[in-house]
């Protein structure tokens, strides 16, 4: 193919197919290379169009053919040149018309440096924005509509934990037997929150489930599992742990935690669309985040634990002392509590906090059998 | 197949595609590259560079089509969309926490209003595709409601589930009908002429193949002593599956039965879908008609069978060569892991290790489906028409505007898009 080096108008005459714009009429005619533009006549002698250089345009078209048409027409009329000796002609004269790739290739480059910036920008909101946003907005959100969403999320969270296999309730401490559990609980808790001082009342239930955990939903909603109580052995380790989820309960965590993903899920799942049905791809990215956000939040709520347990007059060091009798924990579903692969730093840190100071346990030994006997059954 | 050298029109003519098929490759090999480094952004380009080469490439009666859209009609598309959305989602969002019926119901409504929303999209998508196709100088467009549209197509898909699928051929018809008779290139009125009942007579056997498997399972079912069984699940107790054992030898073999049935139901679907893909292809070109131009397709079933022949060749070679990296690329992470004594940082690599795989995988596997099968199909279909009445392409006059892309970012913000 002859490049531009050729002598202009070494051919200023050629063949080509001309359809005007307003009928689907095909017209064979001739096209001549004048100074002023291209002439578009047929072969009657009859001119249909006179395109200055710098008006005219390529068009996608099959490899063996130029398309040309008039930028700013208000028709669709072109122009298509088959012969490519002739058509590298027109190419050397039209400006907007570059058969080499060059401009295209240049405007493309743009397009893929905006979107990898576009990208890198997603990232670091994703990775910065999303969560300081959530912390700001779980801050100033209204106690009612914080626990009109734990409302909805308990009911959630209790169709996933009551797989329905017990014979008895789901929650403990409703059946006659389980009484003086409840009331030992009740006075814990009381405790718990008369020194804590929550913006949110608290809602505690045990529940049947034999992992030994707990958590704590937005809303101020906290479900100990049975499991937990069965594994302690003074009521400090389960008010330890009670004290850690009333720590995510005063940092707002769980709510946090739902308006994360919300946000993560609109950014990923709708903002980037589903180019390769990437609801996984989603999943994953969620997780990865928020797994690192939660990290600190378990810290946080740790620190929280000590402090309140030692305001309250308890043994801040009881959480350390369940968190390793938990710890290597293998069941499934232990992940709630135990999301933590540096259970042994949080021990360290725990104890670190904990002053050793004097303590009396926060129930009555009669009491703590009593909670012992929460899950009992009729 | 006659192409025309020079003058007048060929009163019958077909159609060509001169593609080639390596340029294919290469743009989608870069596409799906580029896809990847800007998280999906790129997506506006590579779609308008695969209408491009689609369109340009397939020469009808001797003048090739043009795609005139651009890639930021379809960004800006996507941005109004996204703007409609966002105040919807929100709205379901905060109607999902209401603990009342209304709460319980907005999922079904959320479902309802975003199906109905995803037919007025492809209908609105299909308009910004037409008065975006140029052919000798005019354009197409099309004209008709997209509400009424999305109506009509929510109502026959709703049919068409509650009757297992057979009420599809005539689903089929009514909406193209519809389409058809709202499409128009330049004045030239479009109409659909092919019948449903037809196409269901044809289908009726690929059905029947697929359910009997199914109804037959189900009568094993209905034939074991229902009232033994839940006897037995009402007594309770620990063994529960050994009580409706034995008040039931045949369950046992009934839920063998039943897993055959669905796996060969499975394995007659997969390998008939491309014969139920063609029988619909040929079907629907067959009855498209422009004014007095008809067209004929003589779409060849063992084609399309070779084009999925194909993608299953190439779909084998990527997955060992993705199993082999992938094996290396975990073993490298794990050490590197390792080396970095096992916190935080190293599930999150390991995490994102699977993750790039898993985008590379689907990706791939996207790309060589477009290029094999996908390609095959715009071929196949295109080059099998046969066109007649062609004189009418003589007079017909410019008629329709171009419309906005936000059709096209709704089906894609909602994920009903198309080519």
């Amino acid at each position: 193919m002859p490049d531009g080096t050729e002598k202009p108008y070494a051919m200023n005459f050629g063949a080509g197919i001309y359809f005007d714009g307003m009928t689907s009429a095909r017209h064979e005619v001739g096209v001549e290379l004048t100074p002023e533009g291209l002439k578009i006549s047929g072969h009657d002698g009859r001119l249909w169009a006179q395109w200055p250089y710098d008006e005219i345009e390529e068009l996608a078209a099959p490899d063996n053919m130029l398309r040309l048409g008039r930028r700013g027409s208000a028709t669709l009329e072109r122009l298509e040149i088959r012969d490519p000796a002739f058509a590298a002609e027109i190419d050397a004269e039209a400006i907007h018309v570059d058969r080499t790739g060059a401009l295209q290739r240049r405007q493309r480059m743009r397009v893929i440096g905006w979107s990898v910036g576009a990208t890198a920008s997603l990232l670091l909101v994703a990775w910065f924005g999303v969560p300081a946003i959530a912390a700001r907005l779980a801050l100033v959100l209204p106690v009612s509509v914080e626990r009109k969403l734990g409302d909805a999320v308990d009911m959630q969270v209790r169709g996933v934990l009551n797989t329905g296999k017990n014979d008895a309730a789901f929650d403990c401490g409703t059946a006659a037997a389980e009484m003086p559990g409840r009331a030992a609980l009740d006075k814990l808790m009381r405790r718990l929150e008369s020194v804590a001082a929550l913006v949110i009342p608290l809602r505690t239930s045990v529940v049947r489930r034999h992992e030994a955990n707990a958590l704590a939903l937005p809303g101020g909603h906290i479900y100990v599992f049975r499991g937990l109580i069965d594994k302690a052995d003074k009521a400090d380790e389960v008010a330890g742990v009670i004290a850690h989820e009333i720590g995510h309960v005063a940092h707002r965590d769980g709510t946090k935690a739902m308006l994360e993903g919300a946000g993560l899920s609109f950014l990923f799942g709708m903002l980037l669309g589903d180019f390769v049905g990437g609801g996984a791809v989603v999943l994953a990215a969620r997780n990865v985040l928020q797994s690192s956000y939660s990290r600190e939040a378990e810290t946080a709520a740790d620190a929280y634990s000590t402090d309140l347990m030692n305001k309250a007059g308890g043994d801040a060091r009881a959480l350390a002392v369940i968190l390793e009798k938990t710890g290597g924990a293998t069941e499934p579903g232990t992940q709630i509590l135990m999301d933590h692969p540096e259970t042994k730093a949080r021990i360290a840190a725990i104890n670190r906090l904990a002053a050793a100071r004097p303590s009396a346990p926060l129930l009555e030994a009669s009491e703590w059998a009593a909670l012992k006997q929460i899950c009992a059954g009729s | 197949m006659a192409s025309l050298d020079a003058g007048g029109i060929a009163t019958s003519g077909g159609v060509r595609f001169l593609g080639q098929r390596r340029y294919y490759w290469r743009l989608l090999i870069r596409g799906a590259a580029l896809l990847m480094v800007t998280l999906g952004i790129y997506r506006f380009w590579l779609v308008t560079d695969v209408r491009r080469f689609l369109w340009s490439n397939t020469e009808v009666a001797g003048e090739a089509l043009e795609y005139t859209g651009t890639a930021l009609e379809l960004l800006l598309g996507f941005l109004v969309a996204i703007a409609l959305l966002i105040p919807l989602y929100a709205g379901f969002f905060i109607a999902a926490l209401d603990l009342g019926i209304l709460g319980k119901l907005t999922g079904i409504l959320a479902f309802a209003a975003l199906a109905v929303l995803g037919q007025y999209a492809i209908y609105r998508a299909r308009r910004y595709r037409l008065t975006r196709t140029i052919y000798r100088g005019l354009r197409f467009h099309q004209k008709g409601s997209a509400w009424a549209y999305a109506f009509r197509a929510t109502l026959w898909w709703t049919t068409t589930v509650l009757t297992f699928g057979l009420a599809y051929p005539f689903q089929l018809a009514s909406l193209e009908r519809y389409k058809m008779r709202n499409t128009f290139y330049g004045d030239l009125a479009g109409s659909f002429e092919a019948s449903g009942l037809i196409l269901f007579l044809r289908g009726l056997p690929m059905w029947l193949l697929f359910f009997a498997p199914l109804a037959l399972a189900i009568r094993v079912f209905i034939g074991l002593d229902w009232q033994a069984l839940v006897d037995a699940v009402a007594q309770g107790g620990d063994d529960v599956m050994s009580k409706i054992e034995g008040g039931n030898p045949g369950l046992g073999s009934a839920i063998v039965f039943a897993m055959l049935m669905g796996g060969a139901s499975i394995t007659l679907a997969a390998l008939l879908y491309p014969a139920f893909q063609t029988l619909i292809l040929r079907w629907w070109s067959s009855g498209l008609r422009f004014g007095d131009i008809e067209m004929r397709s003589h779409l060849r079933m063992r084609h399309v069978y070779g084009s999925y022949a194909r993608f299953v060749g190439y779909a084998s070679l990527f997955s060992i060569a993705i199993a082999v990296i992938g094996t290396v690329a975990l073993v490298v992470a794990d050490a590197l892991a390792g080396f970095a004594k096992v916190d935080a940082s190293g599930q999150i690599t390991t995490t994102l290790v699977l993750l790039i795989g898993y985008v590379i995988t689907a990706l791939g596997f996207s790309t060589i489906y477009r290029a094999t099968v996908l390609l095959s199909l715009w071929q196949l279909g295109m080059e099998s028409l046969q066109l007649s009445g062609l004189s009418a392409l003589e007079k017909v006059k410019a008629r329709g505007r171009p419309s906005s892309a936000f059709g096209e970012g709704l089906a894609d913000a909602l994920n009903v898009g198309g080519y």
